[in-house]
């Protein structure tokens, strides 16, 4: 090792230490107190090498240049929404050292930050018989987000479909997540794709520390954008959907129902475990998810039209003490990327209840009752063609047209990260590419799991 | 002399052999099993009573006439020609006979109602609706082959149970079907006067079993009967107005005509390839027993898919390009927005997605905070396939309603 390289790694060592242990709350440490460090003191600047885009000929040229790894690890897993917690606790509980990065400072993604508080299909229509689907790590997590007072709704045996409040399922997540020994990363966002020869070799994180990597054996892309897999070049479909922001009202318990709804408002919003609050659904526009300027341009419009909607709904009789309590910190994409998988699943099959010798999780049939049977998700639909080290999770599996709208809903993410995580940590224990793992050790390690696999 | 008993031993001889001939043709036309097949709709095409009432009641003739037409001339010049040397229903029935321990003798003691029969359906017919078209015995022979399809249930076995009450019939009292009931059989005494001529010419044919001298005596008794076949039609037509309204295969007739003009051969519920043409028990009222009607449980009326309006025999179901079918209405789809998970903030699209005529679009209101789903008219063409997926339980969300009576499907066609 030259003295470079040591310099390096000690600046490393110095940056990543207190950043990752600031992060996340110690278990063995409880004490609120536990850093008496001064407030409002001088600290010297953390040095590093600068490495700026320049001008050249009017082009913006960034240098190759080298980052700093601020950690290692076995599986990564990139994003923090149903899907990356759900992959996240299910390797880690195989036993591999786990990590997750998220790019806002909390887990659930759409589900909490997206305030999309309903999670479907929980249930499908096994033999004519009501069966719960969402097994494994994602009941788990309901189960205990019910145990709390208003907690969930509609959470008890024969009942599909719950309601959870966002700050409790965002706490229940953390513990979770702790609970299994994942290494959390949040406040950070992955720019890029770390690639050994042809395979994934971690990924390239920007935040307020500026461009460092993390390096893993196996990399599960629950971005829900693809982000990963798109980076690394594997092959993908993008699509256009609706882009929306949900908002929620307060006070919505004292407002006069029948009177709003002779002024034209069927009903405030959707019920939710606090009494007083309804969460609003919007479905927007279908638009590229991926643009930041359609969407910074829809956040304006769509909170413009929520002020709308909740001032003609306090000016409506019945309706003078409803207020606006919050939008959703993070806007509606429902879907954008596509992996090309080794294999496409299509709605044809899955509404023909076809079984695949590599089924992974079986999606719950949306539906007041569920008249479907639960639609088999094979594994094939989560590995890219070509790329290795790659597992995708969550909405942005290798799917048809209408299959689309089962995959990105919150149940069915829960459960192809429950899958995708499980996998991961089986290539690190097999030292395999995710491609050849052995289907039938995947479904006997979910099963172990909870996992309903039929 | 010489000569006459040789022809006479020749014709002995071939004429079973023909009408075996025959029976193995009408079974391999019927045949349930095969793939993609139109052959079905001939064996109750080649019955003039069919083509005849169906033609009064349609008002039309079809290129399937062309089919019936040989055998109408036949029946003209030569008595009982098609039940001598082809029926294969009455081939079976005397194959069934020979169980009796004791053979028959003579003619059935009982009056001839298969003239009446006919009559009555020819009445029936002028103001459309021929009432006993689905006594044909072919019709009756093919509902029984279509009955044996995949998956077999009760209610398609039940629709093929004609030809063995025929054949139980025909143990209990030989020949009554045959010579005192079938109307094809009385249909060929009844179109007898051309061949009287002949007769007074001096060519005298022999009577034999089938041949039954079964035609009603006199004009006013005829015209009796073809008033009686009227008012009874007319009759018919008032009680269906009080039963539900039914879901017809895309191309019927309106309901009224429909559920006489159909010969309940089960040929359109054999060929459908969704399986979702099914015999009717009562649902459409009496008139309409057996009838197809379609249910979208689990599958639709396919876009490219017109078998039905090629299988029909009598035109209950018009020949329809498919270009053709596609423009013919069958119902309407209509939203129970109290139920619709779209309607109730779910984001359910599987309706629009599904539709493949685009006539299922989201309807936004509230300043785009609900959303459900609307049915263009003027592109929906009632196929189902939005039913089909809806996936709401017990109660589907999306249903396609019958066209009500005053609205026959055939007067409206989606542009």
């Amino acid at each position: 090792m030259t003295r470079r390289e040591l310099l390096k790694l000690l600046t490393a060592a110095g940056l990543g230490a207190p950043f990752a242990t600031r992060l996340v709350a110690d278990e063995a440490d409880k004490s609120p107190n536990r850093s008496a460090r001064p407030e409002n003191v001088v600290v010297p600047v953390s040095t590093r090498d600068r490495y700026p885009a320049r001008l050249v000929d009017g082009k913006v040229i960034q240098p190759e240049r080298p980052l700093t790894v601020i950690h290692e690890t076995d599986v990564l897993v990139v994003g923090g929404g149903p899907a990356g917690f759900a992959a996240a606790v299910a390797a880690a509980r195989v036993g591999v050292r786990t990590t997750l990065v998220e790019r806002y400072g909390y887990l659930g993604g759409l589900w909490t930050g997206g305030l999309v508080l309903l999670v479907y299909p929980t249930h499908a229509n096994e033999n004519s018989i009501l069966t719960k689907v969402v097994r494994g790590v994602g009941d788990e997590l309901l189960g205990r987000i019910a145990r709390y007072s208003e907690g969930a709704t509609n959470y008890a045996a024969g009942k599909p479909d719950p309601t959870t409040d966002p700050e409790i399922t965002k706490f229940v997540m953390d513990q979770m997540v702790q609970e299994a020994g994942v290494k959390m990363f949040f406040h950070c966002w992955v720019a890029d794709v770390v690639m050994d020869g042809k395979a994934v070799g971690g990924v390239v994180l920007e935040s307020k520390a500026g461009r460092q990597a993390i390096l893993a054996r196996v990399v599960v892309d629950a971005s829900g954008d693809g982000d990963v897999f798109a980076a690394a070049g594997a092959e993908h479909e993008q699509r256009l959907h609706a882009v929306g922001l949900v908002h929620r009202l307060g006070n919505a318990d004292r407002a006069d129902l029948a009177k709003l709804q002779a002024s034209g408002f069927k009903n405030l919003g959707a019920a939710e475990p606090l009494s007083s609050v309804r969460w609003v659904n919007l479905r927007g526009p279908s638009t590229d998810g991926l643009d930041i300027a359609e969407l910074s341009r829809l956040e304006v419009e769509h909170r413009r039209s929520i002020w709308q909607r909740v001032e003609k709904i306090r000016q409506a009789p019945g309706g003078d003490k409803v207020f606006l309590l919050q939008t959703a910190p993070q806007i509606g994409v429902r879907i954008t990327r596509l992996l090309a998988g080794t294999r496409k699943m299509t709605a044809r099959e899955a509404r023909s209840g076809r079984k695949f010798p590599d089924t992974v999780a079986i999606g719950g049939t949306y539906g007041a009752g569920a008249k479907n049977p639960g639609f088999h998700i094979p594994y094939g639909a989560m590995v890219p063609k070509s790329l290795d080290n790659l597992i995708a999770a969550g909405r942005c599996l290798d799917v048809d047209t209408p299959m689309v709208e089962d995959m990105r809903l919150i149940a069915t993410c829960l459960l192809t990260g429950h899958a995708a995580g499980v996998a991961a940590a089986l290539c690190v224990l097999e030292k395999c590419r995710p491609r050849d793992v052995d289907v039938a050790q995947l479904r006997g390690l979910l099963v172990k799991q909870g996992a309903y696999l039929g | 002399m010489e000569t006459t008993s040789r022809k006479f031993r020749w014709r002995h001889r071939l004429r079973p052999a023909g009408r075996w001939l025959v029976l193995f043709a009408a079974v391999a036309l019927a045949w349930p099993w095969r793939g993609e097949s139109s052959l079905s709709v001939f064996l109750p095409a080649l019955s003039p009573f069919i083509a005849v009432a169906s033609a009064v009641s349609v008002r039309s003739v079809g290129i399937l006439a062309l089919v019936a037409l040989p055998v109408l001339l036949l029946i003209l010049f030569y008595p009982r020609w098609w039940c001598r040397h082809a029926c294969p229903v009455g081939l079976l029935q005397e194959v069934v006979e020979r169980l009796r321990p004791i053979s028959p003798r003579g003619l059935p003691n009982s009056p001839a109602i298969g003239p009446w029969l006919v009559l009555l359906t020819l009445g029936g017919a002028m103001l459309g609706y021929p009432l006993f078209l689905w006594l044909d015995p072919h019709a009756i022979f093919n509902s029984f082959m279509n009955a044996w399809r995949q998956p077999i249930v009760l209610a398609t076995l039940l629709t093929g149970l004609g030809l063995p009450v025929l054949l139980l019939l025909d143990i209990a009292a030989p020949r009554l079907w045959c010579q005192r009931i079938c109307p094809l059989g009385a249909t060929q005494d009844l179109l007898g006067w051309p061949r009287r001529l002949f007769q007074r010419a001096g060519r005298c044919s022999k009577p034999d079993h089938v041949a039954g001298a079964t035609q009603p005596k006199g004009r006013r008794r005829w015209f009796l009967a073809v008033a009686a076949g009227a008012a009874g039609a007319v009759a018919l037509r008032s009680v269906r107005g009080q039963a539900a309204l039914a879901l017809r295969p895309p191309g019927s007739l309106d309901e009224a005509r429909f559920v006489g003009v159909c010969v309940r051969c089960g040929n359109c519920a054999q060929v459908c390839p969704s399986n979702i043409i099914q015999p009717d028990f009562g649902g459409s009222g009496i008139a309409g027993f057996l009838t197809p009607r379609l249910r979208f449980d689990a599958d639709y009326c396919r876009e490219n898919c017109n078998r039905c309006n090629e299988i029909c025999p009598s035109g209950a179901i018009a020949r329809l390009s498919l270009a053709e079918k596609r423009r013919r209405v069958i119902g309407s789809a209509s939203v129970d927005l109290d139920i619709c998970l779209l309607a109730q903030g779910r984001e359910c699209t599987a309706c629009l997605q599904k539709c493949p005529y685009q006539a299922i679009t989201m309807q936004s209101s509230d300043g785009g905070f609900s959303n459900e789903p609307r049915v263009d008219l003027q592109r929906c063409n009632g196929c189902g396939a939005c039913e089909a997926v809806c996936p709401t339980h017990p109660v589907r969300a999306v249903r396609i309603q019958a066209n009500p009576l005053s609205l026959p499907s055939w007067t409206r066609i989606i542009g």
